[in-house]
């Protein structure tokens, strides 16, 4: 049975089909607990075992806890996400998805409840063909001087589709904190549907938060510039999608799995 | 302080607070198709919109409420009156001939003395009828259509009503879409013909006086090719302790090459549900400029849309909205590019003190056919204090690769540094503070006619006094 998957804490107008998804969540989910102790700092690979992976945090006082997700789209199969964290005060949790293509639904939801705590989202990806990618983040603010960034950079080409919905959520008490939402996506096909839902929202004054989107083209001018320079166009827009996403990897502070993630990269582009 | 702060709130209640006695005529408080079938016969509707009526009321019947704004949970319909007559003719076009409550109410609001020194056009609505409506004899000279909707429907533009009238804004659109085709009354009807550029503003104004009631008005304008308007657009009320409904539909046709402006100060009382529907239809090269000041109202959902359904059409929605006590303001607008080469450009603000909450709320859709359009949005929330509300939630949909859609918010709170800054100079916190919020909604101020501008600051800064101390 279908149920409503990824809704966001702030709904808006139905006719835009954002206010979450209808999917059917397989029976079987991939569990896994983790509890970060203080000042721990700790990097985990989440590997695709099972088409439902559920991923509950804790991360402890001055602990840092980074969760990598590649898909490397080598079947059709959908899968689903969903990851809840909560971090205590000075913590911070980083996200780093990454999508190949496939049909990916995620939905991460990270609870800043220590004051001084942090979360980064760096989300790359490189959709094509029938392609799906379906987020959901939020970073709820309740803590003071909490910092989130939620950074998304990717191209689409075919008929893929992709929906993110992201919210900062700077609720009463978080005085001082800073959230920033930045998304960047290239469209280079006529049949791509791109949807973006940058939500802020706030209770508290003494805060700030920020977003950014720019959605389209390939600036004509870099264009013609790499064309003069012999660049073929296709070669162009390959390199474009891939420095996008070499750019979260590049984000990840660990030179062997940065390695690692460029070379999978690769084989799967 | 305290002082100042008592003798502010007594100034903003007595400059739209007042009201006189109610001698209207009613019909009975709730919807049925046979209150619908009255209004109707009131309105000696012609065969097809007695049947829209009827059809609208059903449509109303099945369609589900909103779920996803601010809640209108003390909206109930069974205590409002959908039709109020004052005791007035209908359609004066002189101010003598309008009975003197009714003269005196708009006589307060600077209505008359707005149409003797910058107005081409003048219409007054009191509760559900126009009591007024005139046009400067030179305006009416160059083909230039300026009445209430009513007469319209009657007279020679009959077809060209019956061609348009709901049908940008459905009833199927949403409740109360329906709800207004089913009751709606009053309103006007403005044509601007080929090639006419009319250099002054057109204004209407709604006055709702009757406690318990809702105003439907319906507005409908067409500019042809290459013409140009500016419409201006004002509404208050007193305030009542039973809720107030507005549910008006404003339906604007922008030919080719076309321009129109249509500005909206909005001051409703604060027991007002406000759910007020506007859209545009931009044909090829044509022009929408929507600026909008919303200041009243306990609930708003207002999304001024846009239509650009021709190559090159553009579209500019400005806007500001200031939330305080008791106020839950859900404002914005929808820009759905459906032409070629078609642009936008969104610039709001907003801001929110006293525990009042206001939410931009946006969609930009760029469609298939919009190949080589560009979209813009930009907008920015002020907290004045941390018992308020600020969320902004926009949606982009974008399906052709041929695009380019930005957008940026930005939620914060007054600068202490600008404050202080204000402060050294010899200003007085409160007017610092003052000062700073006008300057940050002046991007609205600055697109009204003079004296529309300086009722809107003059609305900031009594807002802002009532805010400090």
């Amino acid at each position: 049975m279908k149920q409503m998957i990824n809704t966001p804490p702030a709904r808006t107008f139905r006719w835009l089909g954002v206010n979450g998804t209808a999917a059917e969540l397989p029976q079987e989910a991939g569990n896994y607990t983790c509890s970060v102790p203080e000042g721990a700092e700790q990097t985990f690979v989440l590997q695709e075992n099972s088409s439902l992976q559920k991923v509950t945090i804790e991360v402890g006082p001055h602990a840092v806890f980074r969760l990598i997700q590649i898909h490397r789209n080598t079947d059709d199969t959908e899968r689903f996400s969903e990851i809840r964290v909560n971090c205590q005060e000075s913590a911070r949790f980083e996200w780093y998805r990454i999508v190949l293509g496939g049909n990916c639904y995620d939905n991460c939801s990270v609870a800043l409840s220590g004051a001084d705590s942090s979360f980064t989202a760096e989300i790359g990806y490189r959709l094509d063909g029938s392609d799906r990618l379906d987020v959901n983040c939020e970073a709820i603010h309740t803590g003071r001087r909490t910092r989130s960034t939620i950074h998304a950079s990717g191209v689409m080409t075919g008929a893929s589709a992709k929906i993110l919905r992201s919210t900062i959520d700077l609720q009463k008490g978080c005085k001082g904190a800073v959230g920033n939402e930045q998304e960047d996506v290239l469209l280079l096909d006529e049949t791509v549907e791109n949807r973006s839902v940058p939500v802020i929202l706030c209770t508290e004054e003494d805060v700030e938060g920020n977003h950014g989107t720019t959605i389209g083209q390939l600036d004509e001018d870099l264009v013609f510039y790499l064309s003069t320079r012999g660049i073929p166009q296709e070669a162009i827009y390959d390199m474009m999608a891939r420095a996008r996403i070499d750019a979260v990897i590049r984000r990840i502070p660990d030179p062997a799995l940065q390695t690692a993630l460029l070379d999978e990269k690769e084989a799967a582009i | 302080m305290n002082k100042e702060k008592t003798n502010v709130a007594d100034v903003d209640r007595s400059f739209y607070d007042f009201r006189y006695a109610d001698d209207s005529w009613k019909v009975k408080s709730g919807l049925t198709p046979e209150i619908v079938a009255q209004i109707s016969e009131e309105k000696h509707d012609p065969d097809w919109m007695r049947e829209f009526r009827l059809k609208s009321l059903e449509i109303f019947e099945r369609t589900e409420m909103p779920d996803w704004g601010p809640s209108i949970e003390g909206l109930d319909m069974d205590n409002i009156v959908t039709y109020v007559r004052p005791n007035a003719e209908r359609m004066n076009t002189r101010w003598e001939d309008v009975p003197t409550d009714i003269k005196d109410t708009f006589r307060r609001l600077g209505i008359p003395q707005a149409e003797r020194e910058g107005l081409a056009g003048v219409g007054a609505q009191y509760d559900s009828e126009l009591v007024y409506h005139n046009i400067r004899k030179e305006v009416a000279e160059l083909g230039v259509v300026y009445t209430d909707i009513e007469s319209a429907l009657h007279g020679e533009y009959g077809d060209m009503i019956r061609e348009h009238f709901m049908k940008l804004v459905p009833p199927t659109d949403h409740k109360f879409a329906a709800l207004h085709g089913a009751v709606w009354s009053g309103g006007s009807f403005v044509y601007v013909p080929p090639h006419v550029k009319v250099e002054i503003p057109l204004q209407s104004y709604f006055r709702l006086n009757a406690p318990g009631a809702g105003q439907f008005e319906h507005t409908l304008i067409i500019v042809d090719e290459g013409a140009d308007l500016h419409f201006i657009e004002g509404c208050s009320a007193p305030k009542y302790n039973v809720a107030n409904l507005h549910a008006g539909c404003v339906e604007l046709f922008v030919g080719r090459n076309a321009r129109l402006r249509y500005s909206t100060i909005e001051n409703w009382s604060k027991n007002m549900y406000n759910l007020n529907t506007k859209r545009a239809k931009v044909e090829e090269g044509g022009r929408i400029e929507w600026v909008s000041g919303s200041f009243g109202s306990h609930v708003s959902y207002l999304y001024p849309m846009s239509v650009l359904d021709g190559e090159g059409a553009r579209s500019e929605f400005t806007g500001v909205t200031f939330a305080g006590a008791g106020q839950n303001l859900d404002t914005g607008c929808k820009v759905l590019h459906n032409a070629p080469n078609t642009s936008s450009y969104v610039n709001t603000r907003s801001i929110s003190k006293d525990g009042g909450a206001s939410t931009f709320r946006s969609a930009v859709v760029i469609t298939p056919r919009a190949k080589g359009s560009k979209a813009a949005v930009s907008c920015q929330s002020l907290m004045i204090d941390d018992i308020s509300r600020s969320d902004t939630i926009p949606a982009m949909d974008v399906r052709t690769s041929e695009a380019n859609v930005g957008h940026e918010a930005r939620i914060g709170r007054i600068s202490d540094d600008a404050v202080f800054y204000l402060m050294s100079r010899g200003i007085s916190e409160e007017e610092a503070r003052a000062l700073i919020v006008s300057g940050f909604a002046e991007n609205v101020s600055k697109e009204l006619p003079l004296e529309y501008a300086v009722e809107m600051n003059n609305l900031i800064r009594i807002e802002m006094k009532g805010a400090i101390g």
